[in-house]
């Protein structure tokens, strides 16, 4: 008889129109590290909610060491010792970081706060597991690294001994993620038992025991991970065989189209400048790509060279045109699209149809406008062109209210929209985020395609497989710099992540 | 001078107390934009309690009955608010503006019918004549007028204070209006906390309500509601960035304004100005426009006030 | 999912019906109301309302006269309500509608009486008036970020109090009867000129007002569904970010719609006052018309076209309270019952989801809906 901490028996958790989950079995052992691998939408962080008691399952049990449980709030979870490191993290910016890891477990007398007892056991067990955190610092202060030390500590300061990492990677650098390995592995060693859930094969053949895949809402199986390779993972995970890279021939580029000088934009949080001295160019027929960790001054640069943003100093010269001055809507009509980070944020008007959609910076072309009035007919038109020739898909055509779609057709609708308008420069800011891996290889498919027509492409990622495979020239950003040029092909993952992480610079010195 | 003082206590206490309000229910992520009918309702309750209060009581049961009454018609009318806006996830603006027009017209209806019935029909007008119960809350002394307002007002600031930097129910309550995801998923009830904020606000509107209205007079029409004082309470709470003491010290600032179309006459200078007094009406909002205007570039409101939260869908 | 939509799947009948449920509740609550005040005559009570001036439906000349004058009564109401529309539809609360038609008071009437202007340029100035007061809530707004709301409302009071002040002058006010003077004697000239007054009984209140109102209802219809102009103010209402994305001007619009939204307020007191039908007092509260304003649009199903009827009925609802016995009730009971159903209106746009949810699938972040996604992958396999 095996020894099980957590065991999810037939769990089935369905959503108006969509079977989340669909009769799902998963066994925690204890002390392993036990990976729960998925797509974008195969149900894993569903799952989870279930187990964390955010969600009710409409069938199935959960029992723990070996009895069984009912968990129907996040009180429950906690009271069983379940806890949980979501992919966002659950973090206030305005707390400190004690005031965050004891919130909702507040130690407290006649309801006054006493947090003398609570820092200490917080500063015990940061260093019995070497997770270095300031208790008084802001949350909104400290870098993502460190937020993710305080979820873990969050979890600790519970005493919880079946803890979740929804997706903990995404944020990090290799070497955070190496660090993040060790921690687990520690903790397991400790008697934890440890629930992974994850996307990247990798990192499960380094630190789980044993591997769980679902795939669109249903469960595929259970494998040892020392039985097992890669590329049966893959196949498990998505249901056919992947290609890992993306096909593509040598860069040839031409005629310079986007000229960065100098580009300095001030921080809204703090009076440094968030991006500094950015200096770069982009030529036609060639993918260039920014990587860097989330938060170093990418979103503020993009900002800043689309017009979303104030620019504080600096050129951008774009089709030989000093453009830096110019409007979003001139930059817009002079050769640049832009498929932007948040595309429920700034990509798409939710609540418009996906025809109106279509035409949101084209509107007032005389294609599709004569005195004012909107040509019905031709925008229809157009939708259905572009609609058929990316593949999205949508329930009601044109008509279709955005906000109904899928995010992929989502996003395909914004690739296609950007692609069609006439432009020199394309600026895609992670275009797959959260995506399946259809969808992804089908955009990859789409920015090469562009580039063999000729367009610059401006790629901005967090996804260093995406970065490595799409990209022939890698550009470093780090707080605000550009920290180094490196070619894909000449380079690892672990030079990349000395760059992303500061402790290497183009310029010679060394920065420890 | 002496006026000045005596009319911005009790017009800072005012504002003090609904600003509070605002700030706990802003706090906990529900913007309640319906403080004035908060005011009236409690106004409306505490002046009826001060109407039939036998003359014989003690002061001190006149006092405690009257702000009892205040404070629970507060409470009841902001849970009109808090079931629209909480449970049915209504649009906070459109609530509301609803409750402050539901307040002047059922405020207006009840003191007629109120009036009427006293009267056995001579008197249809919605006035109420508190005089009587009034008169318990003076506290005379040689050159200004106190009253026993300013001390309640007093005290229930410095229990704010206490309760918002202090307490583990204030901690849970601005997580909420912060990052309600977060405090959801360390088991904290986000529907809860965001009623106690609600409730909190209509507990001090209310007693703001009868303060207001006690403030100049000893009677009060109930068809003018209570003149956009709810409103000057949420200038005064963004300029004092929802924090209590910030709001203490504006509210002081708001008030001096506010006291001067009262007492604008009794001060030299000032009646010699050829000035209408309507322009010292004008005054407190003239300058909470100027003060917002300047004030609202940077002002850092709770992130998630004024999106309803939805347990289901995260 | 199929092109066909049941009946009641409709969005536009579904906002009907969620509508009539409101002013349905808002009675009954009203009934209710009445019952708890004086229960023998309650029953009566809401049939005075209910029927309201068509018990003379006896003589149709008094009626059509009583209709004339409901109709004048209710074209300001559905002005501003059409002002608090558009402005909504690009994102904004204009509260400040009473204050802009505060101030639309003020020119109408200084303007015709004072000033001596004929009816034209007493409306021009209206306007002017109006959009002036939503120029200063958009400006306040678009560059300094103060809520459109907060903004309004001082913006409301500044103007009542301006208007006390102006209008209550000796040029414009009668100082014994403390009103303001007769239009039709001072300056007849400035009186609208009469729309089918014969029609109405010879109710020579009844002014172009009535076509004016309807022409502009269709007039932002138009704006709103057809132009680019109102392509732009919806994104931008929809998603402030992605209209900027887009390369719209997001301060222009926002200034350019409470601009527009004001000069309809103003308007509005134009198409009134200027009737002659009522005069100015001295008032202690700004004027409710900007803020039952709020009801009419929400009534309306924030639909230009709807909102006439919604208009039409609430104004028929406040004219109802007049005809309440007052040995029982008061006039008020009207007013409460109006505010009910703007409370109401709070539930609709939860009525609405409540019978749309199946239809829009968006759980959670991580659960797109599986199944569309799925054919995507197939078909690329």
């Amino acid at each position: 008889m095996e020894d099980y901490v957590i065991e999810m028996l037939h769990i089935t958790k369905e959503f108006p129109g969509i079977i989340a989950n669909d009769d799902i079995t998963l066994q925690l052992k204890r002390g392993e590290i036990h990976a729960l691998l998925g797509e974008n939408g195969a149900g894993k962080s569903t799952l989870m909610s279930v187990l964390f008691g955010l969600y009710t399952p409409e069938k199935g049990v959960i029992k723990k060491d070996g009895k069984e449980v009912k968990i129907s709030n996040p009180n429950d979870a906690t009271d069983l010792g379940i806890g949980m490191v979501h992919q966002h993290f659950m973090l206030v910016d305005i707390f400190s970081v004690l005031d965050n890891i004891i919130l909702g477990s507040e130690p407290s007398k006649f309801g006054f706060l006493t947090k003398e007892e609570a820092r200490a056991k917080v500063i015990r067990l940061s260093e019995k597991y070497n997770l270095k955190v300031d208790p008084d610092a802001m949350v909104e202060d400290i870098t993502v690294g460190m937020q993710q030390r305080v979820e873990i500590l969050k979890m600790l300061y519970r005493d919880n001994e079946v803890l979740i990492f929804d997706e903990p990677t995404a944020v990090l650098t290799p070497q955070e993620i190496d660090e993040l390995m060790k921690i687990m592995k520690e903790l397991a060693a400790e008697g934890k038992s440890i629930l992974f859930i994850t996307h990247k094969l990798n990192e499960i053949m380094e630190v789980a025991d044993r591997c769980s895949i679902l795939r669109k809402g249903k469960y595929i199986g259970t494998v040892d991970v020392a039985n097992t390779t890669k590329e049966e993972l893959s196949s498990m995970m998505v249901g056919r065989n992947v290609k890992f890279a993306v096909d593509k021939a040598p860069a040839n580029p031409g005629k310079e189209v986007l000229k960065v000088e100098n580009v300095c934009v001030k921080s809204k949080i703090h009076s440094n400048d968030s991006v500094h001295n950015v200096s770069f160019n982009v030529r036609a027929g060639e993918i260039v790509c920014i990587a860097g960790i989330d938060g170093n001054g990418q979103t503020e640069f993009v900002g800043a060279l689309t017009g979303l943003d104030d620019i504080s100093s600096g050129k951008i010269t774009l089709c030989g045109e000093d453009v830096t001055k110019k409007s979003i809507r001139y930059k817009n009509t002079h050769g640049m699209s832009h498929v932007p980070e948040d595309r429920h944020k700034h990509g798409l008007v939710l609540d418009y149809t996906l025809e109106e959609n279509m035409i949101l910076q084209r509107y007032f072309q005389p294609a599709f406008q004569k005195g004012g009035l909107i040509k019905k007919k031709e925008m229809r038109q157009y939708s259905d062109r572009l609609a058929s020739a990316f593949d999205v898909r949508s329930g009601q055509g044109a008509r279709t209210i955005v906000r109904s779609m899928s995010g992929g057709n989502q996003q395909k609708a914004i690739v296609a929209r950007e692609m069609d308008r006439d432009h020199e420069l394309l600026v895609a800011v992670q275009p797959t985020r959260g995506l399946d891996v259809g969808a992804i290889e089908y955009i990859h498919e789409e920015i090469v395609k562009e580039r063999d027509n000729g367009k610059a492409i401006l790629l901005v990622s967090l996804e260093l497989d995406e970065v490595m495979n799409l990209s022939d020239r890698i550009l470093v950003m780090y707080e605000g710099e550009i920290v180094g040029e490196v070619d894909p092909k000449q380079t690892t993952l672990q030079e990349l992540g000395l760059y992303m992480s500061g402790a290497k610079r183009d310029n010679g010195k060394e920065a420890n | 001078m002496a006026l000045l003082i005596q009319y911005t206590l009790i017009s800072s206490a005012v504002l003090i107390l609904v600003a509070l309000g605002g700030m706990f229910s802003e706090r906990s992520g529900i913007i309640n934009l319906g403080l004035e009918g908060i005011m009236v309702f409690g106004a409306m309750a505490g002046a009826m309690v001060m109407v039939l209060v036998p003359e014989n009581w003690p002061k001190a049961a006149i006092i405690v009955c009257t702000l009892c009454a205040a404070a629970i018609a507060g409470m009841l009318s902001s849970l009109l608010i808090a079931v629209a806006c909480i449970n049915f996830k209504a649009d906070q603006t459109l609530v509301g503006t609803a409750v402050n027009m539901l307040a002047t017209a059922a405020a207006t209806v009840i003191i007629k019918a109120f009036n009427t019935t006293r009267s056995h029909g001579s008197d249809f007008s919605a006035k109420l004549d508190y005089n009587r119960g009034y008169k318990a809350f003076i506290i005379h002394t040689s050159k200004i007028d106190f009253n026993w307002f300013e001390v309640v007002g007093l005290v229930l600031l410095v229990a704010a204070i206490v309760v918002f930097y202090k307490t583990k129910f204030a901690l849970r309550l601005r997580a909420c209006g912060e990052h309600p995801q977060a405090a959801d998923s360390v088991g904290i009830n986000v529907y809860a906390m965001r009623y106690a904020g609600v409730l909190i606000s209509g507990f001090l509107a209310g007693i703001g309500g009868i303060i207001y209205i006690a403030a100049a007079n000893s009677t009060w029409h109930f068809d003018y509601g209570v003149a956009g004082a709810g409103f000057l309470a949420l200038a005064v709470m963004i300029f004092g960035q929802w924090k209590p003491e910030r709001i203490a010290w504006s509210a002081i600032l708001f008030a001096v304004f506010r006291s001067l179309s009262n007492v604008y006459t009794a001060i030299g200078f000032l009646h010699a100005l050829p000035i209408s007094g309507t322009v010292y009406n004008m005054f407190p909002y003239i300058v909470s426009l100027i003060v917002l205007a300047f004030t609202s570039q940077n002002s850092r409101a709770p992130k998630a006030e004024g999106i309803p939260y939805d347990k289901g869908a995260r | 999912m199929g092109e066909k939509i049941s009946f009641f799947r409709r969005p536009a009948v579904q906002t009907i019906i969620a509508s009539i449920l409101c002013a349905v509740l808002g009675i009954f609550i009203g009934y209710i109301i009445l019952l708890t005040m004086n229960a023998e005559h309650a029953t009566e009570g809401m049939q005075a309302i209910i029927t309201n001036f068509f018990k003379f439906s006896g003589n149709s000349t008094v009626l059509m006269k009583y209709m004339g004058s409901f109709l004048v009564k209710s074209m300001p109401l559905i002005l501003c309500a059409e002002a608090i529309l558009f402005a909504y539809k690009a994102g904004l609360f204009n509260i400040g509608a009473a204050g802009q038609y505060t101030v639309g008071i003020i020119a109408s009437l200084y303007c015709s009486l004072a000033l001596g202007w004929n009816w034209f340029l007493c409306v021009v100035a209206a306007i002017a008036a109006g959009a002036l007061w939503g120029f200063m809530a958009g400006l306040l707004k678009a560059y300094f970020n103060v809520n459109e709301v907060i903004a309004g409302i001082m913006l409301n009071w500044i103007g009542l109090y301006l208007c006390n002040i102006i209008i209550g002058g000796e040029k414009c006010m009668n100082q014994t009867k403390s009103e303001t003077f007769d239009i039709v004697s001072v300056n007849p000239s400035a009186i609208l000129p009469g729309f089918i007054q014969d029609f109405f009984g010879g109710n020579k209140y009844t002014t172009i007002a009535i076509p004016a109102t309807i022409i502009i209802a269709i007039a932002i219809l138009v704006v709103l569904n057809k132009t680019t102009f109102g392509y732009e103010l919806k994104a931008t209402g929809h998603n402030k970010e992605a209209a900027k994305y887009a390369g719209m001007n997001a301060k222009r619009n926002i200034i350019l719609t409470l601009v527009i939204s004001g000069a309809i307020s103003g308007f509005a007191a134009s198409q009134f006052y200027l009737t002659g039908m009522e005069h100015y007092t001295i008032s202690a509260s700004v004027p409710g018309m900007g803020f039952s304003g709020i009801a009419v649009a929400f009534l309306g199903g924030l639909h230009p076209i709807g909102t006439i009827f919604a208009g039409l009925f609430v104004e028929y609802i406040t004219l109802g309270g007049q005809y309440l016995n007052t040995n029982y009730y008061n006039p008020q009971v009207a007013d409460l019952v109006i505010a009910i159903i703007i409370y109401l209106c709070g539930f609709v746009l939860f009525f609405k989801t409540l019978v749309n949810r199946p239809a829009k699938v968006k759980v959670n972040a991580n659960a797109e809906p599986a199944t569309k996604s799925a054919k995507a992958e197939e078909k690329e396999v």
